[in-house]
């Protein structure tokens, strides 16, 4: 009988510990599939998950500042978990800062979304399908999942930004001096947040899919795109250059068209940098990606572009005064984004470019995209010829004349994130070896804040720029362009080897460049991982950069590996909000492969995946709120993310402790018996500080406690492997995740064993090979874990 | 010794910040902990003199936590007798709380010294200490070539340069610790 609460909502009294809550739910034309728990979840619908996320991976706190200024009580000095005047203890200030972090990502994506959502019906009305054709037919993952709505038009997505903006604004209120006081109620909150901009991100990819015919599951999509050129040194400078900068395509998309309409594709090179770039080569093929994030400091200073076309996330603050530094002018095409330009939308074009062009004004703002195309393509042709004899790289007696300036003050060295020392470099370039200089090029993350305090006004971004000018004309890389969806036919094929271990996991770098090591570490985690037959998806500027490099033969990464979502498959799945289909895999192999029902049922598909789905993202160069949100996202789905040493200074991280064993007990749904297991994942958030500790890192992170024992020896194997070869060591805690002896590879089987009985005082019968007394389990393969107590099939 | 400015200018975190102190002093600091470690980050592999240091730290009997991927070089050297790989967020996470059983089992430490560590990752984990493992207090001190406000005590910023100089102060630390 069901029994109707306040609120819309009711509890069924057969079913233990279910709650639905009907508040939010629109009727459905089709029943498709029947109405999970939770649809549309609140603030604290989903808490309990939370709180099992953050009993066993207890939040931890490393403050950037000790103090807090958010209102006029303080400022309050909170060092030593000291409280503020309003009572809040340093780790809820962190935790706070946290969910503020999360919130500026969350908008972020909503706000693209909507803003596309607007654009997209404006132009196509709001009936445009959303089929992704033969291959893909769960179409909407993360929407069925956390709405309960399966989307069938753009129009749809209404509700869905509704939904998330509303969760949004009541979140926000929380962070209020004077409302939430728990660490552990803001990093619930945080989740939340994270899982909404999941959402969001699913949301703006579909809706762009389905509007521009981006690749999806038609033929010759998934596996089968083709293929885009990457680097600074595919642009061809004889040409009239734009360049696009930001995340939202419409206006990219609107030049790509006034190119092809107007037979000028091959007079003007349009490339792009950071997400915009590759949504770009979603929608027109002769598009470039110039370059990720970090470099776009760079690529503006080298004033390779006759126009910078800005949309919205990720474009420097002073972009404005870049181009007018290299006589680029400036199209504004965002809301969020104006930088002091006048609006010029609905204005003639004739009038803009005639003012562009000959400098009256340094850029204009036009908000209309298919008002951008024709302006950009315009002025980009007559700057072409203006700025032609134009040089923006140093000569080289400027180069000399700057190397030999400096004092040596380490002025820069201080004020640089990765504390390079400049100085010495110079000192090199004056003594006639330019290589240390060069070499800078790469690790810089092209910030310009040494440039800001050396006392001889060094230009040292251009000065580093010249010194590896000749390889940067050489950076010409290849990618696949972003396919979206990994297609249902696929996850048919995968779903077993991936749950039972045999393909050894998911791994997914994705992010922005903050790398503390340079570009050459995004290749390096792609190629450990896609040579052992882990099946790598990435997206955004982790994409790109892992591009730049080439092995022996000359291959990128992309090229020397295959494009199917199935073991050794290097995917490109597209931008930042496209890595909502990463999310999407792992939901899809709990729906397709599992069985379990997706609609409105987060929390038991989130459960299912942190036990069973051996997934594991890498944001190694972590940086704006965006990643924050993004990992936050993975994180409440049972996903865990390894961050470069620079993410630690996002305050919090998630990780557990295996030495506290009441913190592994998880359930056998099987018959209700509590089981102690091993530490999978043992964290959910974690940084590295080299590439060289990450990597046997995300390998470990990847075994999980369903593994079958062929699946735990192949992990195993990987992790022990990557250990020896980049810390010359036996992982420490390798032994936590034996359970008998066939999880032990077969290949040096009898050598761990020894092991074990030599260094953990393990019981080994050795003429039946076999482990008689140690691990924390023994293997049980009907083992059927989970960690919600409603899930138990049949009590013992 | 005035005011030092941390080696990533930005990073000032609050009223509370360490002293700048010359080699000796930090080397009686450490002596005066009863439960000392020393964590070791992949700097230390930029010449094998920082290697060699770690050693002879470890020598002393103060146990060694090779963090990112610094156990090569104690590998390389063959000397592994009192390290222990363990990744610094994670052990971060453990020495913040009291109850740890600590690398050998034997208790958690009252006392961390920073060496080898990328600066601001080393800050960061700094910061957790200073604002987290205050009861019982856990003091730590950085002997990297910057300055490390987050740290009790620090050296100062030591420009490359002055990499002998650095080298001199590592050796006079190692001196004075009481083994
Ligand atoms: S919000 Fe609280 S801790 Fe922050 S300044 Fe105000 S009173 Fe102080
Ligand atoms: S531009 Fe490069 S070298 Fe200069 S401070 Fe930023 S990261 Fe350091
Ligand atoms: S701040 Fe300028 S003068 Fe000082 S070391 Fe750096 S480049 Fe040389």
């Amino acid at each position: 009988m069901e029994e109707l609460k306040k609120g819309g909502i009711f509890t069924i009294s057969d079913m233990q510990n279910v709650r639905i809550n009907i508040g939010e739910i629109v009727e459905e034309e089709e029943e498709w599939e029947p109405m999970g728990p939770h649809p549309m979840p609140r603030i604290a619908t989903l808490r309990d998950w939370d709180f099992k996320l953050l009993n066993r991976y207890k939040p931890f706190y490393a403050p950037v500042c000790d103090m807090c200024c958010l209102c006029t009580y303080g400022k309050c000095d909170l060092t030593g978990n000291k409280k503020g005047a309003c009572g809040i203890r340093m780790d809820a200030q962190q935790a706070r800062i946290v969910l503020l972090a999360c919130l500026v990502g969350c908008s972020a994506h909503c706000g693209h979304g909507r803003h596309l959502l607007h654009d997209m019906i404006n132009k196509f009305g709001r009936d445009v399908p959303i089929d992704f054709g033969p291959k893909v037919d769960i179409e909407a993952p993360l929407t069925r999942l956390v709405c309960g709505i399966k989307p069938k038009t753009i129009g749809d997505y209404d509700r869905v930004f509704s939904y998330v903006e509303e969760q949004i604004v009541q979140l926000a209120d929380a962070l209020h001096t004077g409302q939430e006081g728990s660490y552990m109620d803001f990093e619930s909150k945080a989740l939340h947040m994270g899982m909404l901009d999941s959402l969001n991100k699913e949301a703006a990819d579909i809706i762009q899919i389905a509007c521009y015919g981006m690749p999806s599951g038609f033929p010759g999509d998934g596996p089968d795109v083709p293929f885009v050129d990457v680097g600074i040194g595919t642009i061809d400078t004889n040409k009239a250059v734009i360049i696009v900068i930001g995340h939202n395509v419409p206006p990219s998309a609107d030049i790509g068209v006034f190119l092809t309409e107007n037979d000028l594709e091959d007079k003007v090179e349009l490339g792009g940098i950071c997400c915009t770039s590759i949504d770009t080569t979603r929608v027109y093929k002769k598009a470039k990606i110039v370059s990720a994030l970090g470099r776009q400091l760079r690529v503006l200073r080298a004033g390779i572009a006759d126009v910078v076309v800005i949309d919205e996330q990720c474009i420097r603050a002073d972009v404005l005064e870049l181009c007018q530094r290299t006589q680029s002018p400036m199209i504004a095409t965002n809301d969020k984004a104006m930088h002091g330009l006048v609006d010029r939308t609905d204005d003639d074009p004739d009038k803009i470019v005639d003012d562009l062009v000959s400098g009256r004004v340094p850029g204009v703002i036009i908000l209309e995209p298919d008002q951008v195309g024709e302006v950009a393509v315009r002025t980009a042709l007559q700057m072409d010829k203006k700025r032609r004899s134009l040089k923006f790289i140093l000569s080289d007696d400027e180069f000399k004349y700057y190397v030999n300036d400096c004092i040596l003050c380490g002025g820069c060295t201080l004020a640089c994130p990765n504390g390079l020392r400049i100085g010495e470099a110079n000192k090199s370039a004056v003594a006639g070896n330019i290589k240390p200089l060069a070499d800078l090029f790469d690790i810089c993350v092209g910030c310009g804040r040494c440039e800001q305090v050396c006392k001889k006004h060094i230009p040292i971004v251009d000065v580093m720029t010249k010194a590896a000018y000749p390889q940067l004309k050489e950076e010409k890389g290849r990618m696949r362009i972003g396919r979206g969806p990994i297609w249902d036919s696929e996850i048919r094929e995968v779903g077993a080897p991936l749950v039972l271990g045999t393909i050894p996991g998911i791994i997914a770098p994705i992010g922005c460049g903050n790398y503390p090591n340079g570009t050459k570490d995004a290749w390096l985690i792609v190629k450990e991982f896609a040579e052992r037959n882990y099946i790598v998806t990435l997206t955004g500027c982790m994409a790109i950069d892992c591009a730049l490099w080439k092995d022996e033969e000359g291959k990128t990464i992309y090229e020397a590996h295959h494009g199917r979502f199935d073991a050794g498959g290097v995917l490109n799945i597209g931008s930042c909000v496209s890595n909502a289909h990463i999310h999407d895999a792992a939901i899809k192999v709990a729906s397709i492969f599992a069985g379990r029902p997706l609609r409105g049922n987060y929390e038991e598909i989130a459960d299912y995946i942190l036990s069973r789905v051996g997934a594991c993202g890498v944001a190694w160069g972590a940086m704006s709120q965006k990643a924050a949100s993004i990992a936050t996202g993975f994180n409440r789905l049972g996903v865990p993310a390894v961050v470069g040493p620079h993410g630690t200074k996002y305050r919090r991280a998630f990780m557990s402790r295996p030495d506290i064993k009441e913190d592994w007990k998880l359930i056998d749904a099987t018959d209700g018996s509590e089981v102690y297991v091993e530490p999978g994942p043992q964290d959910l958030l974690v940084a590295c500080e080299t590439v060289e500790e990450a990597l046997p890192m995300m390998a470990k992170l990847c075994i999980r406690p369903s593994d079958t024992d062929r699946g735990r020896s192949i992990k195993l194997t990987h992790y022990i492997d990557l250990s020896q070869k980049y810390l010359s060591t036996y992982p420490p805690d390798w032994h936590l995740f034996v359970r008998t002896a066939s999880d032990l590879p077969i290949a040096t089987r009898n050598e761990l064993l020894k092991k074990l009985e030599d260094e953990q005082d393990w019981k080994i019968d050795w003429k039946k090979k076999k482990i008689e007394e140690g691990p924390i389990r023994g293997y049980n393969p009907s083992f059927n874990p989970t960690n919600l107590e409603r899930l138990i099939r049949r009590k013992k | 010794m005035g005011i030092e400015i941390p080696f990533d200018v930005a990073t000032i975190a609050g009223p509370e910040a360490g002293d700048v102190a010359p080699p000796e002093v930090i080397g009686s600091y450490i002596s005066s902990a009863s439960r000392p470690l020393l964590a070791v980050g992949s700097e230390m592999l930029r010449d094998d003199f920082f290697v060699e240091i770690a050693i002879e730290i470890g020598k002393k009997g103060i146990p060694i936590a090779a963090t990112g991927h610094s156990m090569k070089g104690f590998v390389e050297k063959g000397y592994t007798e009192n390290v222990y790989y363990y990744n610094l967020h994670e052990l971060t996470n453990c020495l913040r709380d009291p109850n740890w059983k600590g690398l050998d089992g034997a208790g958690n430490y009252d006392f961390v010294i920073f060496y080898g560590i990328i600066y601001y990752y080393a800050s960061q984990m700094l910061s957790c200490l200073k604002n987290f493992a205050t009861d019982p207090l856990m003091r730590t001190v950085s002997i990297d070539r910057y300055y490390h406000p987050n740290a009790r005590m620090s050296f100062t910023n030591i420009m490359t340069r002055m990499e002998e100089e650095y080298k001199d102060m590592l050796r006079k630390l190692v001196e004075s610790i009481k083994g």
